[in-house]
């Protein structure tokens, strides 16, 4: 057999069915025995939408996304992806043709040296120099990917490697996950910490989900009973259920979530890494907090805050060990009462449609386990403030690059990954055009894929930016020549709907749901809404400005 | 803070980049550099760096590089955390 065939008898071997991806020249070995493979290929319009779509196949389901390119631009269009992987944690095996080795170095034509390219963006990378090395290398890439805190891998594989033949035995693969070393060692003192504790927060990630402690979350949180707070990935770790939930902190955050880490005395940190989007002025956020911080990665202790005790890690383990008895219901109290004060409010004046409020409906209208995709701006801080989700894996949102263009895509890969639920992608009309060649993707596979363009014909989160620090200056962010929406769906094939008024959304939901296909929605919103509260630049996370101080 | 990192490693094409790559990018300025080959496909390196940050914030990060198989901080504890 061919390598380029040994190259897919492995996928198969680890459980890969569904792959993205755009052929070229040097990976031609590798379309060809595709051609012939019970492995469906999906063909994206755009390689950084097909790697999108491998990550959000991978974030929905769970499993490792793949995605494939050709050598030179094929490649370089996946590193915005693999980028974004690598920020988020998320297990993408992409493969790349390369020029054959006896030209490489040579400046051949669309030669470009994608390991080197890959370092910064990648868990790890390969380059595979001889047959004989393939199988053993995507297994490691699938190890790799997988092991400890997930993330990309790259495998480059020249075109030789792919023509070259061989004779193999695919060998037996192992369980991955399954070395995973746990030291309770601290165990002890973390349970001291949080009995003696009289203002504990949970502050919880996506690594606990990731991890598959979702229910050790809860009996942690039943055992325990604290105020929660979760970061972007985080969002639905917390049972709908859990009264003592208070939303997402930071820059965006709740104000009741961020007051109650700013007084909190005890900050258990499950799974994430203290973002600058989270923290706000490091130097004054949690003041008072001791931190116990659970990770899976060595390098996140004690990176940006100082933690009193940490535990390294299987989240699953480690959960039921510093689990402990806790009597803080004055804070309980408390902070029931910031949840109360500081709660939504959604009577917003006039007909335009509140953007807040469309999503509230949104998130009510959706059918259970529904996905959601979001895009970059101030829709996806929208999406995070005032949709629910009962899990992480139905929220796909780019948290730590922040790419415009990741919803579309991602949600294609979450459909195709789940086909039985309903997927939604909730963009802007910035975000949306960044990746909209894959609306050709959705029409070629016919996906059910239901589309809301939040639309303020601007780039609406650099405006708000320009209005509150910049002087309102403008500068670059005016979309009020964006295309017709509704008009540009109709060229794919898709339906849609374009709506201004409040009165109309409930109709409107109604239709897109109802509609057995892919659909989009156009929400027209006044370009003065803006994301509230907002932490400035440079202030603790208690000096939030809200919508009645702007 | 000048710091002396001996390190073992698989060598593999791309590993001083890697090591070079993330000490440039987490804030070190490099000051020596020294490999040997060994017979058994490893690489010793030894890495001279200096930087105003804790030295912890760069080793734990080496540490992470799948190409890294030892590494110590000579002169002193070795601050990665590990399970």
């Amino acid at each position: 057999m061919k390598g380029a065939e040994l190259v897919l008898k492995v996928l198969q071997q680890h459980g890969v069915d569904t792959v993205f991806g755009y052929p070229g020249g040097a990976i031609m070995p590798i379309y060809d025995a595709l051609y012939q493979s019970s492995i469906k290929h999906y063909l994206c319009r755009h390689e950084q939408g097909g790697a999108f779509s491998a990550i959000g196949y991978a974030r929905a389901s769970g499993k490792v996304g793949v995605c494939m390119a050709t050598s030179g631009p094929g490649a370089t269009n996946l590193i915005t992806s693999l980028a974004d992987a690598m920020l988020d944690s998320v297990p993408v095996v992409a493969i790349t043709g390369q020029v054959s080795q006896v030209v490489m170095g040579s400046d051949a034509f669309q030669e470009v040296d994608v390991l080197g390219l890959s370092l910064a963006v990648t868990k790890h990378s390969f380059m595979v120099r001889s047959v004989d090395e393939l199988a053993a290398t995507l297994n490691d890439a699938f190890t790799i990917a997988q092991a400890g805190r997930p993330g990309p891998v790259l495998v480059d594989i020249p075109k030789d490697v792919q023509l070259a033949d061989i004779d193999a035995e695919l060998q037996a693969i192992s369980n991955s996950n399954s070395n995973i070393q746990t030291s309770l060692a601290n165990a002890a003192a973390a349970r001291k910490l949080i009995a003696a504790a009289k203002k504990p927060v949970a502050y919880i990630g996506g690594g606990v989900h990731m991890a598959g402690a979702m229910a050790q979350l809860q009996q942690f949180l039943a055992s325990n009973p604290m105020p929660s707070v979760t970061t972007l990935k985080g969002m639905g770790s917390v049972a709908k259920d859990n009264e003592h939930y208070l939303g997402m902190l930071g820059m965006h955050g709740t104000q009741a979530a961020n007051l109650a880490v700013q007084q909190c005395d005890l900050l258990i940190c499950l799974g994430a890494r203290f973002d600058d989007r989270v923290t706000g002025n490091l130097q004054k956020f949690a003041p008072e907090a001791k931190v116990i911080h659970v990770d899976i990665d060595p390098a996140e202790i004690n990176k940006v805050r100082f933690a009193q005790v940490a535990l390294l890690g299987d989240m699953k383990q480690i959960l039921p060990a510093i689990s402990t008895q806790n009597n803080c219901s004055d804070w309980l109290t408390h902070c029931a009462q910031l949840k109360q004060q500081y709660g939504w409010r959604y009577d917003h004046p006039g007909e335009h449609i509140y953007a807040p409020l469309l999503l509230k409906q949104l998130s009510e209208r959706m059918p259970d386990n529904s996905v959601v995709a979001c895009d970059v701006g101030q829709h996806q801080m929208w999406v995070a403030q005032h949709m629910r989700f009962s899990s992480p894996r139905n929220h796909l949102s780019s948290g730590g690059l922040g790419t415009m263009g990741f919803g579309l895509p991602a949600a294609i890969g979450a459909k195709l990954a789940r086909p039985q639920d309903t997927v939604i992608t909730v963009t802007g009309d910035g975000s949306f055009m960044m990746n909209v060649q894959e609306l050709a993707t959705i029409k070629r596979f016919r996906l059910p894929v239901k589309i809301v363009v939040i639309d303020n014909q601007r780039l609406g989160m650099v405006k708000q930016w320009q209005q509150l620090f910049f002087n309102e200056r403008y500068s670059e962010t005016d979309l009020s020549d964006n295309p017709d929406f509704v008009a540009l769906a109709a060229a794919f094939a898709i339906p849609g709907h374009c709506i201004t008024r409040k009165d109309e959304v409930t109709d409107a939901l109604e239709a897109m749901f109802t509609w057995p296909g892919p659909y989009l929605l156009h929400v027209c919103i006044d370009d003065k809404d803006n994301v509230w509260p907002l932490v400035p630049p440079g202030a603790a996370n208690e000096e939030m400005i809200t919508e009645a101080k702007a | 803070m000048n710091h002396v990192l001996n390190i073992t490693a698989n060598n593999t094409p791309a590993v001083v980049e890697r090591l070079l790559q993330v000490t440039r990018y987490r804030g070190y300025q490099l000051t020596g550099l020294e490999m040997k080959p060994r017979s058994d496909r490893s690489v010793a390196i030894t890495l001279s760096v200096s930087g105003d940050k804790p030295i912890h914030l760069l080793t734990s990060q080496l540490h992470k590089l799948y190409d890294v198989v030892q590494l110590e901080l000579a002169g002193s504890e070795l601050a990665v955390l590990s399970a």
